[in-house]
């Protein structure tokens, strides 16, 4: 019932927590109840290249049934000198709920600042992932609902994705996806990055069959990779749509694309 | 699945009581007739019920009306028959494929558990591994695919698809239907 | 509102909240119902400490079911058969609600054997399972469901092509090469898995139930009162006689 109270012109005022006055109720009690979590959608993407990362993400942010932005970033570059950023080397994404991925990344960002003072140098993706989930941990009994994805080049100039569940376990992978399409589109990427399930043509049967062997992809592989899955996910799940937002972490800094995607 | 003049369509073989597997050659997909194939998920005892129901039924018409059953025919047979138990379902979301008789144009179809006909032009997806295999089959499938390119395809979807769901997987069959000939595969997979 | 217990049965399953739901949430609402209905925990059921297992090999098919009896915490009785011959090379074994059991297996093979003397020809194994399904499936769905797991073996009269068919209360039907019913699937098919082979010979096999045996007088909190055995041959059925007595050192 309280996903179809959530548009304002059926219902008139609408709640996003649960603390919506209770119709029916004998008069004078009011049960009090807070919830404070909401699910606002979207998904995450990330994938590690040979001497590069891309992080990507979805601009949709919904709330139930209704579209609250169409350019909401869910995609952000950490731990750069000033405000802008210009300089970062690092970047999280993060889907769930919106706002504990905010508080998330400015929590995190502000560490990497501190860092970046007190030692005069900029903190590296592996010090980074382990300072997240340290982050993710300490509120291990009132989480941040938020599922993040660490991005960046590791000390050998590696492509890096370190992924979280909203309590901090964490682990390095070539490619992950997060969020409410994840599940259509963690499949694709085993199949398409890792090639799972792609064995060599004329390479027998049974346990005779040799594994396509894997190899790095190159940077205009895995965008467009990440394009066709994004495109795949806006299809059949309503909650992504609207813009695809890239950040492309190479040893040149990071580059932002845009991309138009379906508004429907 | 659609491909070009050819239809395609495939289920895995696990068969499990929540997290225990009780077998592993539990096939969900059935023939009746020259190219006419239904698919089932859910319940597995309303897969028996149904299937043998709809054996039943389509081996009635064949006498009846001394032909085959063509694939739209059948859809409606399954949508009416399924619609019949409104109040008290058979807990199965069956996919019908098939190529026309006549024309031999590719059909397919999938169906909710009381009968609502979702006619697709592209592919249907059924089971506890929907999502996944819509992510797969989005981004998989084109146009015209032939019947090799169609079988690739689909098996690609289906064993990358089950591999992500801790319920589905240890093996697979896959049918590719072309005019006058049917073509049955056995995937291995993974056995976990 | 229905009062509970006015003499019907219903009444205590009555759901009064529905009647405020739209038709979609009623039928949400059943299937969530019915969807709980059909997740039994086994260890609420006192049928949940019963074991049923079964092994094919290369010409025969055995049957083991355990012999005690229970009634919740208490053995009634140590030496019971669960079960029943249904016709020359057809057996069923069978575990589950204390009344229904019985009456349900001596249901089929009262069937059975009605049928072959009808037709004086048997039935077989396969047409039995697919017989009993369908006995079972139209139950699931009427006022009183059998709640009644079944294990049916057997060896084809004219192929001599042993097998095992694997029923339960929801009349879910699959044909395997070993199987097992309550909590000794859960300690039985791992090792079954490891170590059995469709090619394997009698003596074979009942060392492949010892095991299996074993492994329950391990690892199970009770006392299950050993188990017939019964090996379905193109020949017949015939008892095996079974060692209860073996003391199997707990791990």
């Amino acid at each position: 019932m309280a996903m179809f109270s959530q548009n304002p012109l059926m219902n008139g005022p609408n709640y996003s927590f649960g603390d919506a006055p209770k119709i029916g109720a004998p008069e004078g009690a009011r049960e009090h109840r807070f919830d404070p979590y909401t699910d606002n959608g979207g998904s995450t993407l990330a994938i590690a290249g040979a001497d590069f990362a891309i992080m990507a993400g979805d601009t949709r942010l919904t709330s139930g049934y209704s579209i609250n932005s169409r350019h909401h970033p869910k995609v952000f570059k950490i731990g750069g000198t000033t405000a802008d950023q210009h300089d970062a080397t690092i970047v999280l994404s993060v889907v769930g709920f919106a706002a504990d991925g905010e508080a998330l990344k400015e929590r995190l960002d502000s560490i990497c600042k501190m860092y970046r003072y007190r030692h005069g140098k900029p903190m590296n993706v592996k010090a980074c992932a382990q300072r997240l989930s340290t982050i993710l941990y300490q509120k291990r009994f009132f989480p941040y609902y938020a599922y993040a994805i660490l991005g960046g080049l590791d000390e050998e100039g590696k492509g890096a994705v370190y992924s979280y569940d909203p309590v901090g376990s964490y682990e390095r992978e070539q490619c992950r996806a997060g969020g409410a399409a994840a599940s259509l589109i963690m499949p694709f990427l085993d199949n398409q990055v890792n090639f799972k399930n792609q064995y060599v043509p004329g390479s027998g049967e049974g346990h005779a069959l040799q594994e396509r062997e894997r190899r790095p992809l190159s940077r205009n592989e895995v965008e467009i990779l990440v394009k066709d899955a994004f495109d795949g996910a806006v299809e059949r799940h309503i909650e992504v749509g609207d813009g695809l937002q890239m950040m492309v972490i190479t040893s040149n800094g990071v580059e932002e694309i845009l991309l138009p995607l379906k508004k429907d | 699945m659609v491909g070009k003049d050819c239809v395609a369509i495939a289920c895995d073989l696990r068969l499990g009581l929540q997290a225990l597997t009780v077998s592993n050659n539990f096939p969900k997909i059935f023939q009746y007739g020259d190219n006419v194939f239904l698919g089932l998920t859910g319940l597995a005892t309303d897969l028996s019920t149904v299937s043998d129901l709809f054996r039943y039924k389509v081996n009635m018409y064949r006498l009846r009306e001394e032909r085959n059953i063509a694939p739209k025919t059948f859809a409606n047979l399954v949508s009416s028959s399924l619609y019949e138990k409104r109040f008290g379902p058979y807990f199965v979301s069956p996919v019908v494929a098939g190529l026309d008789p006549k024309t031999s144009k590719p059909f397919i179809c999938g169906f909710d558990s009381i009968g609502c006909i979702d006619f697709a032009a592209d592919f249907i997806v059924s089971g506890t591994a929907t999502d996944q295999l819509y992510g797969m089959c989005e981004s998989l499938w084109e146009p015209n695919l032939a019947p090799e390119d169609l079988f690739e395809t689909i098996s690609q979807a289906l064993m990358s698809a089950v591999d992500r769901d801790a319920l589905s997987g240890w093996g697979a069959h896959v049918y590719i239907i072309e005019k006058d000939k049917v073509t049955k595969r056995l995937l291995k997979g993974r056995q976990d | 509102m229905v009062k509970v217990g006015e003499g019907n049965s219903r009444a205590a399953t009555f759901q009064p909240h529905l009647g405020r739901l739209s038709p979609i949430e009623i039928y949400h609402a059943r299937l969530g119902r019915l969807g709980k209905a059909w997740q039994r925990d086994l260890s609420s059921l006192s049928s949940g400490w019963e074991v049923l297992l079964g092994i094919t090999g290369r010409d025969f098919t055995l049957i083991a079911a355990s012999k005690a009896a229970m009634r919740g915490a208490t053995i009634l009785k140590a030496s019971d058969d669960k079960t029943r011959q249904l016709n020359k090379h057809t057996l069923m074994a069978f575990m589950g609600e204390a009344g229904d059991t019985v009456q349900f297996a001596e249901y089929i093979q009262a069937n059975a054997q009605l049928y072959s003397m009808r037709n004086e020809t048997d039935l077989s194994p396969s047409a039995l399972a697919h017989f009993v399904r369908g006995e079972l499936a139209s139950s699931l769905r009427s006022r009183k469901p059998y709640n009644v797991n079944l294990l049916l073996g057997g060896v084809d009269p004219i192929t001599h092509k042993p097998s095992l068919y694997w029923l339960d209360y929801l009349a879910t039907l699959a044909p395997l090469p070993y199987a097992a019913h309550g909590y000794a699937q859960y300690y039985c098919l791992s090792i079954l898995d490891k170590h059995h082979h469709p090619d394997i010979s009698l003596g074979q096999g009942i060392k492949l139930l010892t095991l299996c045996i074993d492994e329950l007088k391990r690892r199970l909190p009770v006392d299950f009162k050993g188990m017939v055995v019964k090996a379905v041959t193109k020949d017949g059925i015939v008892d095996i006689e079974f060692d209860d007595d073996k003391v199997v050192k707990s791990a």
